[in-house]
């Protein structure tokens, strides 16, 4: 595939896939075996997304609110959300045999509310992977609607829409996303990128190739730590020595002056991973002149930080930090040296060195 | 056996954590629906453990977090996530969390995460 090939509808559809795969599979979670994803549907202009939800229709939703903009309208039948909410562990109020059974009680649509913000949280990953940034999500809110023909009084429009269709517990629901011209391209410029970035390869190693992956993965899991934890770059940096003076000293320093720093030349550095101290060891000039550093010993944070990725392996609700590839000064490539003139980006590196002091020396990207 | 503090927006999954603990014998001193009201109860409360939502109205779990930690440095949290949020995880990890929990979850799961942070 060339770049431009994509159509603003495909990168639509694209979008629904990965929203809706996304969403099966934390639903799966909750109603094993009961969660079938339909089509993707774009709507043409003028259509009315919610045209055909039925008056009554329970419909839950979360925006986007950071990243991008737009928003995702999940729609139940009542017997639909109700499904789910019992299944979630929110049982319906008994009612008598044969009378009509009683509105959702405030605690099987806070049930709902609950597994519209578990299923878009992860449908945003999805998405951000796709365009290469996070995404935060809205609270949700949930609501009986009683007159779908004025949805749009309460969910505004948009310029795009899709639909993508489930059945849950044999019950048909939707999902509606309204979706902003600005996010289209962003799509098709994302999508493009990924195509550009493919070689003969049958397989792409760029972040829509994950994403597509990942609908075709069976672990619900490995979604959130292959693809967002996967993503997300780190500061990595070695620190030779350190040394305190005056504010007057250090602005006084002529070109050619030697500051002694406190450690040896012999003695091991430390490496930080995000502002945390993660291992020490030793210098090193590879074959290729550059630096690189060779580990003696993981420091207590980093050991922390491998036992969570340990846990999450054995475990998959824990986490698993990329951090195994510092450790790894060998390595022909790694994500961490690809990025390091980018991090000041990352949005994750919100911790700087513990006592940030006058002569700090670092190596930025140091680490092969 | 602990007196924890539940923090959520949604009054299900309050519940959901509260019966967890309560089978596991721990004791819930209290409920907060946003980060301000969290940061109300911790104040009030001192509870031993603080299970903290990341997604909610008014202020998020990052921000309640910050500022429990900043009343007592050693206070025990732990993080209630969605898949997809893992960053933000690692965030209130840095931010002084002692442990987290993704949604959904079993019971048993979030039992485990309780007695690690406990034990931290």
């Amino acid at each position: 595939m060339t770049q431009q090939e994509i159509t603003p509808r495909e990168a639509l559809i694209r979008l629904g896939a990965s929203t809706g795969e996304a969403i099966a599979k934390v639903l799966e979670m909750f109603v094993p075996g009961t969660v079938e994803r339909g089509e993707v549907t774009v709507l043409a202009d003028g259509v009315s997304p919610f045209a055909n939800v039925a008056r009554g229709s329970i419909a839950t939703s979360v925006s986007y609110v950071d990243g991008v903009t737009g928003a995702n309208v999940f729609v139940m039948t009542p017997a639909g959300a109700r499904a789910l909410a019992a299944a979630m562990g929110a049982a319906a109020e008994e009612v008598a045999e044969g009378a009509d059974p009683s509105p959702l009680s405030e605690l099987e649509l806070s049930a709902l509310s609950e597994a519209a913000n578990q299923t878009m949280a992860a449908a945003a990953a999805a998405i951000g992977v796709v365009l290469g940034q996070g995404i935060e999500i809205s609270t949700p809110d949930t609501r009986v609607l009683g007159d779908p023909a004025g949805a749009a009084d309460i969910y505004g429009t948009a310029p795009h829409a899709t639909s993508t269709t489930f059945m849950i517990a044999g019950e048909s629901c939707r999902l509606i996303q309204l979706v902003p011209r600005a996010f289209v391209v962003r799509m098709v410029r994302a999508i493009d990128e990924e195509s550009a970035e493919r070689t003969d390869s049958t397989v792409g190693t760029g972040s829509a190739a994950r994403a597509a992956r990942s609908a075709v993965d069976s672990s619900p899991h490995s979604l959130a730590l292959e693809e967002a934890l996967g993503g997300i770059s780190l500061r990595v940096w070695a620190e030779l020595g350190r040394t305190r003076m005056p504010l007057g000293s250090a602005l006084g320093l002529p070109v050619g002056a030697v500051v002694d720093l406190d450690r040896t030349a012999d003695a091991p550095v430390d490496l930080y991973v995000n502002g945390m101290r993660f291992a020490r060891g030793q210098l090193l000039v590879t074959d290729d002149g550059e630096w690189a550093v060779s580990l003696d010993g993981l420091d207590s944070q980093g050991l922390s930080m491998l036992d969570l990725a340990r846990s999450a392996q054995a475990q998959p609700r824990e986490l698993v930090e990329p951090a195994p590839e510092v450790v790894e000064p060998a390595a022909e490539s790694s994500d961490i040296e690809s990025e390091d003139r980018i991090e000041d980006r990352d949005p994750t590196s919100t911790a700087e060195p513990e006592t940030p002091e006058v002569t700090q020396s670092e190596v930025e990207g140091a680490v092969k | 056996m602990a007196r924890v503090l539940v923090v959520d927006d949604a009054a299900f999954m309050r519940k959901v954590v509260s019966d967890a603990l309560a089978s596991g014998g721990h004791e819930v001193v209290g409920e907060a629906g946003n980060g301000v009201e969290a940061v109300k109860q911790f104040q009030a409360l001192a509870p031993e453990l603080t299970t903290l939502d990341i997604t909610m109205p008014e202020k998020d779990g990052l921000e309640a977090l910050a500022e429990i930690i900043a009343l007592d440095p050693r206070a025990r949290v732990l993080m209630c996530s969605a898949l997809g949020q893992e960053s933000k995880v690692i965030e209130s990890i840095q931010k002084g969390a002692k442990d987290f929990v993704v949604k959904p979850f079993q019971p048993a799961q979030l039992l485990e995460a309780v007695g690690k942070a406990l034990a931290a």
